[in-house]
Order: structure tokens, then sequence, then C-alpha cells
């Protein structure tokens, strides 16, 4: 009875000990997660590559135009130099230019990209960067945003609207 | 007692389970107060040490804006790596495929949850051991603004690995003064409960003292009373009981050494008159056969019943002298086996004893008491048992054992524990026996009278192997004239 009742005692004890003894020092955690990542202004027009069948987000030295048209003459112009050494292609065919894009005639502000090229035979890759490209030149100059789609009409009729895939 | 049972006693004792109880206090309070503030102090260093670090992180990322060149170069972002690293921390950054890292000796110190979480969007730390030192990751993209308010990730993240060793050594140090606070207070404890026990234990261990005292026959034995506690109530009973049996001791003692006495001062006083007794009823033994008829029978039978009386005075007188102590032997290197046919051929028995006597068996006793004890065993065994008689003597070098059986009945069991009391009949039909009924509680006391050392005299009864009864007298080979010592 002593004996058990003493060998329970014991064991308490080593149990505390352990356990303090296991609580020692800085442990290993888990990922703690916070807040948003850090955001800031960016300098320079939005064109969207791709990279690894990715839309990437590129920027390009401001120009006088900050005009979606201009926007998309630059991603119609192709990666620059350095951009292709990091693997970054695109899709869009270089006789995109010229290029006009309207605001819609409803409030919702939805925009229409007119080209001369077949729309339909545009890749579904090359179709996105159009997109993305015009919503993100177009919130510069006007009240565009991530839910704002775009209808391409090409030589061969309308493909769209679309919103941007990447949000 | 084993050594096993005493050492579970000592541990199941008063003192060690006072220790132990108090131990275990002080442990169990120390551990909750100093383990739990450990544990808060600890987190808020960490915290702490967590929150400043994003915070500078986040002051340093955020001096980069506006970002004007993406996707950066490797150049770039080796820059960006170094401006971001300093003597605590270094910093990792990654574009795509490409990364560079301030100058450490950690190859890839990041994992791949936190990667992910960075990569969904959230600013992210997590703890881990590099190299056996702690280290704190921290991750963030650095994330585009859009006039809308909504940002983009830009696909660069910035990792900074931050250094927790000064932090672990605060928290080490902490745990030393926990542990040391522990150490100490259980120390206390225990030199707490040492003294509590000695407080409690020596009352206890008087009164056992005192107990054992009492019970080896010292009824003065009385305990200080201190204090007014229950140990002392039980000290106070203690002496009470004592002084009570002490007086009711006495008064029987008074009482049996009066009765001694007595009977003693009786057995003197009839001397005298039973010697003249003796005289004349020799002179009737004379005149007996020259009696006609019954006054004939009448003077033999006072002469016999005088010779009756006179043996049973001698012997109370013997018993008398026993029990006042006074008894002395007379000791002298004697040959058993000599004495005891000495003993034999006196009273005319030795050709109706069988005898079993080697001879040179010498020891040191009384040959007078010895011849008292042989004659009444051999005696009483003619007397209520059946012949054949058998004397044995054997020896060994501590003892003397002279074993006196005769073929008769036996003892009965319900008289074996009374053979050796004083005037015990075994046939209480026979009121009237030849012997005085005190021969063998003579005997008995004639062998105890023999002791050396731990050695003493023994007269033991009991019935042999083939019926009848069997006396077996030991005496030690060496006796030591002890006096009267009972």
């Amino acid at each position: 009875m002593t004996g058990r009742r003493t060998g329970r005692a014991l064991f308490a004890s080593g149990l505390l000990l352990t356990l303090l003894a296991a609580g020692c020092g800085v442990r290993p955690s888990a990922v703690i997660t916070g807040r948003p990542p850090i955001s800031g202004p960016a300098q320079g027009t939005w064109v969207y590559l791709l990279a690894q069948g990715e839309l990437v987000l590129v920027l390009r030295p401001v120009n006088a135009d900050p005009s979606p048209a201009a926007a998309l003459s630059l991603l119609a112009a192709g990666p620059q130099e350095n951009e292709r050494a990091q693997g970054f292609t695109s899709e869009v065919p270089a006789g995109l230019d010229p290029v006009t894009v309207t605001a819609g005639a409803d409030r919702s502000g939805d925009l229409t990209v007119r080209t001369n090229i077949a729309a339909q035979a545009l890749s579904a890759h090359a179709a996105d960067q159009i997109i993305c490209t015009t919503v993100a030149a177009a919130a510069q100059v006007s009240a565009a945003n991530t839910a704002t789609t775009v209808t391409i009409v090409g030589s061969d009729g309308a493909r769209g609207p679309r919103a941007c895939p990447i949000r | 007692m084993t050594p096993w049972r005493r050492v579970g006693a000592w541990v199941s004792g008063l003192r060690v389970r006072l220790v132990l109880a108090f131990a275990m206090l002080g442990v169990t309070t120390t551990v909750a107060v100093a383990g739990g503030s450990y544990f808060q102090a600890r987190n808020v260093i960490l915290q702490q040490a967590q929150d400043a670090a994003v915070m500078s992180l986040t002051d340093q990322l955020t001096k980069l804006y506006p970002i004007a060149q993406l996707p950066p170069t490797q150049d770039d972002l080796q820059l960006l790596a170094q401006r971001l690293s300093d003597r605590e921390s270094f910093a990792v950054v990654v574009y795509r495929d490409m990364r560079a890292q301030g100058a450490s000796e950690f190859t890839d110190p990041l994992t791949p949850e936190l990667r992910q979480k960075v990569r969904d969007g959230r600013i992210a730390w997590q703890r881990v051991s590099l190299a056996g030192q702690p280290a704190l990751l921290i991750g963030t993209q650095l994330a585009l603004d859009r006039p809308d308010g909504t940002s983009r990730p830009s696909g660069v993240e910035v990792y900074s690995v931050r250094n927790l060793v000064p932090e672990q050594q605060s928290i080490d140090q902490l745990a030393t003064r926990a542990w040391l606070t522990g150490g100490l207070s259980l120390v206390l404890a225990v030199l707490l409960a040492l003294l509590s026990a000695r407080g409690v234990l020596r009352p206890v261990r008087d009164l056992g003292r005192a107990a054992r005292r009492l019970g080896e026959g010292d009824l003065s034995t009385r305990l200080t009373v201190r204090g007014a506690d229950e140990l002392a109530d039980v000290a106070r009973t203690f002496n009470h009981t004592a002084g009570t049996l002490e007086r009711q001791v006495g008064e029987l003692r008074r009482l049996e050494s009066d009765a001694r006495r007595f009977v003693a001062d009786v057995s003197h006083e009839l001397r005298t008159p039973l010697a003249a007794m003796t005289a004349v009823t020799d002179v009737l033994d004379e005149e007996a056969e020259h009696l006609p008829g019954d006054a004939g029978r009448a003077a033999r039978l006072v002469s016999q019943e005088t010779q009756n009386l006179t043996q049973l005075v001698n012997d109370l007188i013997e018993i008398s002298r026993f029990d006042s102590g006074t008894a002395r032997l007379a000791l002298d290197d004697v040959d058993v086996a000599a004495a005891v046919t000495a003993t034999l051929r006196i009273r005319g028995w030795l050709d109706r004893v069988r005898t079993e006597l080697p001879p040179g068996v010498v020891a040191r006793l009384d040959p007078r008491r010895l011849d008292v004890i042989v004659a009444n065993l051999v005696g009483n065994a003619f007397r209520h048992g059946a012949e054949p008689v058998s004397v044995r003597l054997s020896a060994d070098p501590d003892w003397v054992t002279i074993e006196v059986a005769d073929r008769g009945p036996g003892l009965a069991p319900e008289v074996l524990p009374h053979v050796f009391d004083r005037l015990y009949k075994a046939d209480t039909a026979r009121t009237r026996s030849e012997g005085s009924g005190l021969g063998l509680a003579i005997s008995w006391e004639n062998a105890r009278l023999h002791r050396h050392g731990e050695r003493r005299g023994s007269l033991v009864a009991g019935n042999g192997t083939h019926g009848g009864a069997v006396f077996t007298l030991r005496l030690p080979r060496e006796t030591a004239d002890t006096g009267g010592a009972r």
C-alpha cells in the first residue's frame, strides 16, 4: 500500500520534471501567418508575359502614353532582351498592333479590344495576356477593377467577354 | 526482522513520509509557480522578438517602393539580399527560379510550408532549428498596389533568417533561475520536514522507549509531559497506566512475599515440635510390635504420618529457600555417571534400573542437588509409572543430559503443563499420595539453579515414543554460581 503510494508519488514528480525539461528553451514552431504581404506602388506599365505556361507580371518603364492601347503595343512587341534571357515568352502575335480599346456603353466599365488579326485564332494564353494587360493599364486611367471583363474583337468576330484570371 | 523489512519500515516510517510529503508540496508549488512564470516569460520574450523582427523587416521592405523594374536581375536580387542582411540576420530573396542570399553558411534554411504560406499571400514566420541553433524565419512577398486599392503579387519573395541565440540565452537564464528556485525550495522543504518530523518523532520515540522499559519490568518508568498536544495526552495516559500498574504489581508482590514468608515461618515453627514428635514416634515404633491390635496399627500410622509430615515440612523449607532467593549451589567437579550410580545404590534401586551411563562425563555442578533431582525422578517413575525404568546419560561440550524414562501409561496431555506445579495431583481421586507433592517442583527449581551465561539448566517432562513418561534433565557443563538469581 505504502509502496504503491510512494511509487505513484515518484511517478507524478518524474512526469512533472519530464514536462518541465521538455518545455525548456526555444522550440521549433509551426508556421505562424500574419497580415497580408507588404504592398507598395509600382512605377511603370504593367505587362503580362508568359513564363513556364503562367502569366507573369513585368514592369516596363513609364512611357508618355498610359493608355491600354499603348500597353498592348508593348505586349505585341514581345519580351525584351533581359526578359527573354530569363525565359519569358509571349504568345501574342506581333500583328496585334494597331489596336484600339474602348469602354463599354453601359456603366460596368467593361472594355472592348479591337484588332485586325483573327481573335479566334489567338491561343488561350495570348487572350489572357491581352485581357490582363488591358485591365491593368485601364486601371491606371479609369475605374477598371479585377471584375472588369474584356471582349476581344478581331477580323473574325468577338471573343469573350472574359475577366483577367489573375486576381 | 529481515533487512528488507527494516528498509521497508524505514521507508514507510513517519520521518520519510513527512519528508516526502513536504518535498512533494515544495516541488509541486515551485513547479507550478516557477514553471508557469517561466513559460509565460519565455512566450513573452519570443513574442516580442518575433514581433520586433517582423516590424523591422516590414519597415526595411517598405523603403524599397516604388518598384520600377520587374523582372529583377540576379544582381538586383543579390543587392537586395545584402541590403537586408545585418549582424543578427540574413535575407534570402527569391524570384521564380532566381535566388539570392546574404552571407551565410546555410544553403537552404527555408521550409517548404513557410514558402507555401508566403506564396499564398501572407506574411508568415516560423521558428526552426538551424544547425542546432534556434532561428526565426520571416517571409513575405512584395506586392504591388493597384489604383483600385487591391494589390498584385510581384513574384518577389523576401525571407529574413534571424538568429534567436540571444533570446535562447535569456530563456536559458530564466530556466536556470527556475531550477535554482526549485532546488532551494526543495532543500527548504526537506529541512522543514526534518524539523517537524523531529518535533513529532521525539515524543513518539520517547514513548516507545518508555513502553519497552515498562515491558522489561521497570515499572518506575515515567515520561516527561511536554506541551498540551495529543502526544502529551498520550504521555500523561502512559504515566497514569504505569503508575497504576506499579501500584498493583507492588501490592501483588507484597502479598506473595507475605504468603511465602508465612509458609517459611510456619515450616520453621513446625520443625521443633516435629523433632519432638519424631523422637516420640521412634519410641512408638519400637513398642508397636508389643502393642496389641488397634493400638499397634495406630502407633504405626502415627509414626508413618509423622515421617510424611517431616518430609513435607523439609520440602516446604527447601521451596521457600528457592522463593526467597537464598538457595546456593555447592559446586564441585563431579563424575556424573558415578554420582548417578551412587544415588541409585544408596536407595537400593541399582538392580531395578536399567542404566546407560557412559563413564568420564565430568561436569561442574552441585552433587547434592543432582542427587535430589535423580532420586526424585527415579522415585516418581517407580511410584507412578511402571518398570522397567531407565536412566540414560549423554553429554556434549556444553550440556549434560539425563533422561529418566519408564514404561507406564505416560503423562496425560492435560497433566503435562502442570507436572511441575507445586502440590499438583495428577490423580484428583487420589488425595493422599506417598510424596509431599513438592518433589518435581523442587527438582525443577534445582535444575534451573544451574546456569552458565545464557545457558540455564532445565527439566522437561514428556512422553516417550514407546509410551511412558520421559523426564529430561539438562544441565550446563560449566556452572557459575550466581546465587539465588531466578
